[in-house]
């Protein structure tokens, strides 16, 4: 199913476009469940055992997974299908936003005044790791129409369609899900200011704005047209938040000036050198006791040779080109290398609160207990999904 | 956008054609085919959306499009289950 965004700036679509929209959240549905489960059967019956005859053991990495994979009528037939269809996603929105453009900008002027801010900076180069490329096949990426509206309603309406309503009606389920566990994991934990960075247009920066009403939230990313669009959303939905143009490994704001550091589906769109800084950068900037949390997809390390190629499919065939290197490093290495200590850092799994309920994330704090990483309903966007997190505190 | 220039440092360059686009088939048309019958089959769902949209006019009950969506795709697709 494709959700109806929650905020006037979701899309007044045709019937013809609400049926695209449809059909590609179906065709998606179709790909990411039941051609997934169709392509683990061909790697067990075909693809595996042909590898292991030929090396005399089972592929043991992602890497040797998916050369395993390569050529399987399985593999194929999923692969150009999905390719298909994620280019379909962004094409089911484009005509949408171009015919709404004005509507767009009329509705954002509408809340101009609400509380809230955006400061974009025109002197910013905008890295070539969001500009170079179209990232996720979004025509245009995240720089699509400058700083105008654009590419932020093409981003949110076609997240929308992509996600097939496993993100939540506002696609903040990550936030949500993540906020809940931390707020009641930690309960003593009552952040002031709260950084998000990498925040696109915001989406799973709201939730913690609702978790901690009291905290001053400041999103920021490199590309100004999202965050001109994430701006509006929020104050459209009654969240002042301070949204800035900046980049995750530059931050312009003195040391321990933030309780905690957030990012959600970030790090895997860094060079290694540019997660590196902004890991360095989030502890510069944590006052002590504060909390840095990511929540990513989980690490090759800690999946088996098949499931970690399944997510890292999206780095040879999604234009997602560092995906596969952020998921070959270790999150806490990455921590300790940022200067945080071992014994701070912490990482779970937490289910969607959309899906299994906010009691599910009780009962799994009540328990002390996390789900373990690896199973196949961890990161992956199909019916099921769980979450993974990680994170450390600042002594 | 200058996708060639952003690839995993591991990707073996046999997996993309002349265009930097990824390929999966030996034959390069297998993916023009599939997208195509993907965009057809589309298609196909919006004209069912309008028919629906009609027949609800005329007196019909609301259907369940997410759930007719689904059957529609599973039976167009079926062919390419247990691949």
């Amino acid at each position: 199913m494709t959700v109806q965004l929650q905020h006037p700036m979701a899309a007044q679509a045709t019937p013809g476009e609400i049926a695209r929209g449809r059909f590609v959240s179906g065709i998606r549905s179709l790909i990411l469940n039941d051609l997934a489960g169709d392509l683990r059967n061909a790697y067990d019956r075909r693809a595996e055992p042909k590898w292991r005859r030929e090396h005399g053991r089972a592929p043991d990495t992602s890497r040797e997974a998916h050369e395993a994979l390569r050529g399987d009528p399985a593999f194929n037939v999923y692969s150009a299908m999905r390719v298909q269809a994620q280019k379909m996603v962004w094409a089911a929105v484009a005509d949408g936003v171009s015919r709404e453009s004005d509507r767009l900008a009329a509705e954002a002027a509408r809340v101009a005044d609400a509380p809230g801010t955006l400061a974009l900076d025109p002197a910013l180069e905008v890295p070539r790791n969001v500009s170079a490329i179209d990232v996720h096949l979004m025509p245009g990426s995240y720089t699509r129409g400058a700083d105008s509206l654009e590419a932020g309603a093409v981003y949110d309406r076609g997240l929308a369609v992509f996600s097939m309503g496993l993100m939540g009606a506002n696609l903040d389920d990550i936030g949500l899900s993540m906020a809940k566990y931390i707020a009641l994991r930690y309960p003593d934990f009552a952040p002031q200011r709260i950084l998000d960075t990498g925040c696109t247009i915001g989406h799973n920066t709201l939730p913690w704005k609702q978790a901690y009403p009291e905290a001053g939230v400041v999103a920021i990313d490199a590309a100004p047209g999202p965050l001109a669009y994430g701006s509006a959303r929020a104050k459209m939905q009654g969240q002042a938040v301070e949204f800035r143009q900046m980049c995750a490994d530059s931050l312009a704001y003195p040391n321990a000036s933030f309780d905690m550091v957030w990012s959600s589906m970030f790090l895997h769109e860094l060079s290694k050198k540019t997660r590196a800084a902004a890991f360095a950068e989030a502890f510069r900037v944590l006052r002590p006791g504060g909390l840095m949390l990511h929540m990513e997809l989980p690490p090759n390390g800690a999946m088996d040779a098949y499931d970690g190629f399944y997510l890292d499919w999206d780095s040879y065939y999604n234009s997602e080109p560092f995906y596969k290197g952020y998921r070959d490093e270790n999150p806490l290495e990455l921590c300790l290398r940022a200067g945080f200590a071992a014994d701070d850092f912490f990482q779970f799994v937490v289910p969607s609160i959309g899906i299994y309920g906010e009691q599910a994330i009780r009962d799994m704090v009540a328990a002390d207990a996390v789900e373990a990483v690896g199973q196949a309903t961890t990161g992956r966007l199909a019916d099921g999904v769980m979450w993974f997190g990680f994170g450390a505190w600042k002594r | 956008m200058d996708e060639a220039l952003l690839r995993p440092e591991d990707a073996p360059p046999e997996i993309y054609d002349d265009t930097g686009r990824a390929r999966f088939f030996a034959d390069p048309g297998m993916e023009l085919f599939i997208a195509v019958v993907m965009n057809l089959a589309q298609e196909v769902w919006v004209q069912e959306e309008r028919l629906f949209t009609l027949e609800e006019a005329k007196g019909n009950p609301a259907t369940d499009r997410d759930a007719l969506a689904k059957a529609f795709i599973n039976r167009v697709f079926e062919p390419l289950r247990g691949a």
